[in-house]
């Protein structure tokens, strides 16, 4: 690992962006669910539906645009479920999300074995993947080229979404209606919001932004779909949120942090370590970064 | 107080059967013989002894999950570290009793007993950083999970891996350490006993004894128990760490009951399981048991339609996850239209009730 010069840390930042890819965009559906005071822990299993539908959709369609579609479209739909488990079931949220991640493991192996006589892998439906960009002009510029183009739609919208969720929750009036009913649903009921109303959209929004991930996941990470292949993603963008302090900017950067400790561990294997032990890495990341996080909190309330 | 507890039982018989129906019948439906899918999944499991005994020994260890869950959610605790936990446990189990040199009778519970402690770190660490430094137990338990799947990934594969066998699996687990078969013709072993007095025991500790009274005043309110001057953050350490030697000796037992060798390559999903059951039986140790067998049931039958029709066994999944939903439905279960139609009589307004608001279940 001694050979670690600037070139080849250049070309691993494409790397670190294509893994952040997905836990941004999952993690950006967490913090719109959560800045709603409704938290989506079904996150992963929206994730994994998404990139079920991405599959099947394109494969059945030859189109990739309509795959991408009926991700998101899924993606809302779980969402919508999950929303009325909880709103007009009046089930318990964490229990309902904990539910849809089952459902969504064990719905997509059935319906991929109805579809393909194959319980793990698509690879016998010949579906689409989304393009990888190449930015005009910047493309052939040396390192910046390598930094900014060439990389998937899903890394490019990933990004630019985080200023627009930004904008949206601290600068649009349904932005801080949202935040008012995740801080206090009493107060904000009294204020004459309808609660139910924006945790629903929120739910169903936080669900296409899972959905997008997991379309990346099987239209541009790789391009088939196989059994749990969100693999806990959904959680690592869980934890992206909450360190994150509830702040797009911040998700963003947490989701970077995430998304080099996975990288990392994806060219240390490669370098010969372990790969079980450089494995663990990502998910013992997060922790570490939730205790600094929590300690912090508490100096500050401690100072107060 | 018994008529209503009347109700809720009818009325969740009910949701299962429905639940079950809605998701086993258009699956039979796709089938070129849909009676015989259900025969085969309602009936079936009764109409060989060996089959009535795979209930039992899939009811062993999800009441031991279930338990552990039961007493973390009990101290207000989301902690889902039991997936782990139970692998985690099964592991260091196995490794204790093919490393180790101990004598034959010691195996078995040395071995369990060193699961159980390596273990429920799973759960613990969690309930460590939430008492000390009050980070999210629901997430940093969630990665735990994951993280401890690799490392015993990694020790079977470094350390416990037996050459000769064609997969990624441990040497033999030695004769010895198995636990002893309870009934000739079914796999049904000493675990199984462990298990039901587990569930005994836990009910003792929940509602008899002192500790598990003061954990349920922090799960239920925890500003009162902040009045009382409860030593909380001890408490809800205790509780999750209560919660993980369970979770972990029901893996250290699964392994010593059924296994030849360590053969897991992802996390069993045993711990999920629990938490169904659990929820099922409403935290209630006693509960557990039937609500172990059930899902159990449930699992065999899924598993025999699987083996004799064309049909994955993941239907099963399908039904746990909308009973978790059901279940848990404020809605369903304390409907007054539901209840007045199963008592017959008005239910007294104002009932005590555990129900958690949509906000307030955010940890």
């Amino acid at each position: 690992m001694t050979d670690f010069d600037l070139a080849s840390l250049i070309t691993f930042i494409p790397a670190i962006l294509r893994v952040t890819t997905p836990i941004l965009l999952a993690a950006l559906g967490v913090l719109i669910s959560e800045r709603a005071g409704v938290l989506n822990i079904g996150v992963e299993g929206m994730m994994l539906t998404g990139a079920f539908a991405g599959v099947v959709v394109s494969a059945a369609t030859g189109s990739a645009s309509l795959g991408f579609l009926a991700a998101l479209i899924a993606g809302g739909l779980l969402g919508a479920l999950l929303s009325f488990a909880v709103h007009v079931l009046k089930s318990d949220l964490i229990l309902s999300g904990i539910a849809l991640n089952m459902a969504a493991a064990a719905g997509t192996t059935l319906l991929l074995f109805m579809l393909t006589g194959d319980k793990g892998m698509s690879g016998s439906l010949s579906s689409k993947v989304l393009p990888h960009l190449t930015v005009p002009v910047i493309a052939g510029i040396p390192v910046l080229g390598t930094l900014l183009s060439g990389h998937h739609i899903l890394t490019y919208a990933a990004f630019l979404a985080v200023p627009g969720v930004g904008l949206f929750l601290m600068r649009t009036p349904m932005g801080l209606r949202l935040r008012a009913v995740g801080e206090n649903p009493e107060s904000a009921a009294i204020a004459g919001i309808n609660v139910r109303r924006v945790q629903i959209g929120a739910l169903v929004t936080s669900g296409v932004f899972a959905g997008a991930a997991g379309a990346f996941l099987s239209m541009g990470y790789v391009s088939w779909f196989s059994q749990n292949m969100s693999a806990g993603r959904g959680f690592i963008a869980l934890a992206a949120e909450v360190m994150g302090h509830g702040s797009a900017s911040g998700t963003m950067f947490a989701s970077l942090l995430l998304g080099l400790a996975e990288a990392a561990s994806i060219a240390l294997q490669g370098a010969g370590l372990p790969s079980e032990l450089m494995q663990t890495v990502p998910y013992l990341v997060p922790v570490i970064a939730l205790v600094v996080h929590a300690r912090r909190r508490q100096r500050q309330l401690a100072r107060a | 107080m018994i008529r209503s507890a009347f109700a809720s039982f009818v009325i969740t018989a009910v949701l299962l059967v429905l639940v079950v129906g809605i998701v086993l019948v258009p699956i039979a439906l796709s089938l070129p013989d849909p009676l015989a899918v259900l025969d085969t999944f309602v009936f079936g499991p009764f109409r060989n002894p060996r089959h009535t005994g795979n209930i039992v020994e899939m009811a062993t260890p999800a009441m031991m999950c279930g338990l552990a869950v039961a007493v973390m959610f009990r101290a207000g605790m989301f902690n889902l570290g039991v997936e782990g936990a139970f692998f985690l446990g099964g592991l260091a189990t196995v490794a204790t009793v093919l490393l180790v040199p101990l004598p034959a009778f010691a195996m078995a519970p040395v071995g369990i007993l060193v699961g159980a402690v390596v273990g429920s770190s799973v759960c613990a660490v969690p309930g460590y950083l939430r008492a000390r430094y009050e980070a999210s137990e629901l997430v940093s338990s969630l990665m735990l999970n994951f993280a401890a799947l690799f490392i015993g990934l990694f020790v079977v594969n470094y350390f416990l891996r037996d050459p000769a066998a064609g997969a990624m699996v441990s040497f033999r687990i030695p004769a010895e350490a198995k636990l002893p078969k309870l009934i000739a013709g079914t796999r049904i072993h000493l675990g199984t006993l462990v298990a039901l007095a587990a569930c005994g025991l836990g009910a003792v500790y929940l509602f008899m004894s002192r500790a598990g009274f003061e954990a349920r005043i922090v799960g239920s309110n925890p500003s009162f128990a902040a009045h009382l001057g409860l030593p909380i953050r001890s408490i809800l350490l205790r509780s999750q760490v209560i919660g993980g030697l369970i979770a972990a000796g029901a893996g250290g037992i699964e392994m010593l009951g059924l296994y030849q060798r360590f053969s897991w390559q992802s996390l069993p999903g045993n711990g999920w399981t629990g938490v169904v059951v659990a929820i099922l039986a409403r935290d209630n140790p006693i509960l557990l048991i039937p609500a172990a067998l059930f899902l159990s049931y449930l699992q065999v039958g899924g598993d025999l339609i699987a083996r004799n029709f064309d049909v994955p066994s993941e239907a099963v999944g399908l039904i746990q996850a909308l009973v978790l939903v059901v279940v848990t439905a404020q809605a369903i279960m304390r409907n007054p239209r539901l209840i007045r139609l199963v008592t017959g009589k008005k239910p007294a307004a104002g009932q005590a009730q555990d129900t958690k608001a949509v906000e307030g279940s955010v940890a």
